[in-house]
């Protein structure tokens, strides 16, 4: 079977934040679909498909939501697919779409990530449903927190890999300052170490300022057949790969609960996949759900053999080999859950195109640019590697 | 705004983890021992890391080995390590010093079926 090249026609992300203006999941839905159909060029009727990306019903009270925003966006018709993966929901309809496509199925669709988390309950009732996200019969009943296992995982890698409360700072400091220059972000702070130490202790070592906030928000890409996307639309940024993966739901049952073996594997399929390395990209969206998250992904990814020596010596800073998180990441920009694996692959495809935000846009475009979530402690591992067109801006 | 308040009870059946679940209830550790590689699972593994379908359940000794804790609003979990079992496990800690990194597992006396590790009366590490 001949497999199709998939670009990604359009992109588009809302601002990502607590929203206290009245507009709700299918506002925000809407507003980063027809942004993101305007981009590529296409017309409504040119969408064959569409994949809707939210972690849980408990968040917006809307079983089948892909049907429910199909007639939103005045798409009745078209074939509606719901994908959940936990944090990793978004890639995961990423993947979907773009394999719907290479495989002949559809032409151009549209993949909605969109998730309610921070206006529709409480931060108690969200961090309840948060604990289910692992084995909902062993860890989620015993009152652990998504933190809390985050935190254990994180002791075991720092253990093995020397990382310091220095580093968890850095990575804070960093994500958070890039957030600055992204007028969609969530938490665009200047703190400094002492602010991080003053934070509240959430669990150790993690305060609160070293954890992602809870947001609502949007976003959306288009993917087109490459040789069916619009002519306009040449410089426009390639799926050169995909991988996703799986680890033991139990912490405990991995041979190195410290390590991300899910995203390692996850990483040589999307490299094998693109015919690229680790070392070929140059910008990254990380799945920094806390700051020593982004430590044990880059570790996992390949993307650094000593991640202490490269974070200090700016290796994944703004004008670093591996710019990493220049959205802000989770952490700066923002988690509507559902909504950031999209939000990521559209930032990797507006920077590889030179259209992201002016303050944000690398001088030199890299040749390929990495988008990387997961869901539970890594328990589902998918990214997608992207690759500059040609004729990029 | 759209206000709705939702209480949901929920009744789920355990199926194949039943004698799992009637051990937490009971405060013991009923792990999964593989037939063929006698790998002990606690969480139970359905499936054995070696590929073995068949299992039997035996009961843990009740003590476990502290290997990381991590301390917050929501109060003490480790990663521990049961004595007996292969695999090491997630819990709730209940109030066991700073300092001790041992424990000895039991009910946590809330409504779910659930361990928790508690202090050691007698027994010291080492």
């Amino acid at each position: 079977m001949k497999v199709r090249d998939v670009t990604v026609t359009g992109a588009a992300l809302t601002p990502f934040n607590r929203r206290k203006d009245g507009t709700g999941f299918r506002d925000w839905a809407l507003s980063a679909f027809e942004m993101a159909l305007e981009r590529s060029g296409l017309e409504r009727s040119d969408i064959d498909a569409l994949y809707v990306a939210s972690e849980s019903d408990f968040f917006h009270l809307q079983l089948n939501p892909a049907s429910v925003l199909a007639t939103e966006f005045g798409l009745t018709g078209v074939a509606a697919t719901r994908c959940e993966g936990g944090g990793a929901s978004g890639q995961v309809a990423v993947h979907t779409a773009a394999r719907a496509i290479q495989a002949g199925a559809a032409k151009h669709v549209a993949v909605i990530g969109v998730d309610p988390s921070a206006s529709s309950l409480s931060g108690d009732a969200i961090r309840t449903l948060y604990g289910f996200s692992f084995d909902a019969w062993t860890d989620g009943m015993t009152g652990l927190t998504s933190t809390a296992l985050y935190a254990l995982s994180f002791q075991a890698f720092a253990a093995e890999h020397g990382i310091t409360e220095a580093d968890l700072a850095t990575v804070t400091l960093q994500n958070r300052s890039n957030a600055c220059h992204n007028p969609g972000a969530h938490l665009p702070r200047r703190d400094s170490p002492q602010d991080i130490a003053d934070s509240p202790a959430i669990a150790s070592p993690y305060r609160r300022l070293h954890c992602s906030p809870l947001s609502d928000g949007a976003a959306a890409i288009i993917l087109s057949r490459t040789d069916a996307t619009p002519r306009r639309r040449a410089g426009a940024a390639r799926i050169a790969g995909m991988g996703t993966a799986t680890d033991h739901m139990h912490l405990g049952a991995r041979a190195d609960p410290g390590f991300f073996t899910a995203k390692q594997i996850a990483m040589q399929r999307a490299c094998a996949e693109a015919g690229a390395t680790p070392a070929e990209i140059g910008l990254a969206e990380l799945y920094d759900a806390y700051a020593g998250t982004q430590l044990q992904s880059i570790a996992a990814l390949g993307l650094s053999e000593d991640v202490s020596r490269d974070l200090n010596n700016g290796a994944f800073a703004p004008t670093g080999r591996c710019a990493i998180n220049l959205s802000g990441g989770l952490m700066g920009q923002g988690a509507p859950v559902g909504a950031t694996g999209v939000g990521q692959t559209a930032t990797c495809a507006l920077l590889l195109e030179g259209r992201y935000h002016p303050s944000l846009q690398p001088d030199t475009l890299p040749r390929y640019a990495l988008a990387d979530t997961h869901g539970g402690v890594c328990t589902l591992s998918a990214v997608t590697i992207l690759e500059r067109a040609e004729k990029a801006a | 705004m759209i206000s709705n308040h939702i209480g949901l009870d929920y009744a789920l059946n355990p199926g194949w983890m039943a004698p799992y679940v009637a051990g937490l209830s009971v405060g013991k550790a009923r792990a999964r021992r593989c037939q063929s590689c006698a790998a002990t699972s606690f969480p139970p593994l359905r499936v054995c890391t070696c590929g073995c379908l068949e299992g039997n359940w035996t009961d843990l000794p009740g003590t476990a080995q502290i290997l990381f804790r991590t301390t917050g609003l929501d109060g003490d979990f480790g990663l521990v390590h049961f004595d007996g079992a292969t695999t090491k496990t997630t819990l709730r800690l209940q109030a066991i010093p700073a300092t001790e990194t041992r424990g000895i597992i039991a009910a946590s006396g809330d409504n779910l079926p659930v361990l928790c590790l508690t202090a050691l009366t007698g027994e010291r590490d080492g």
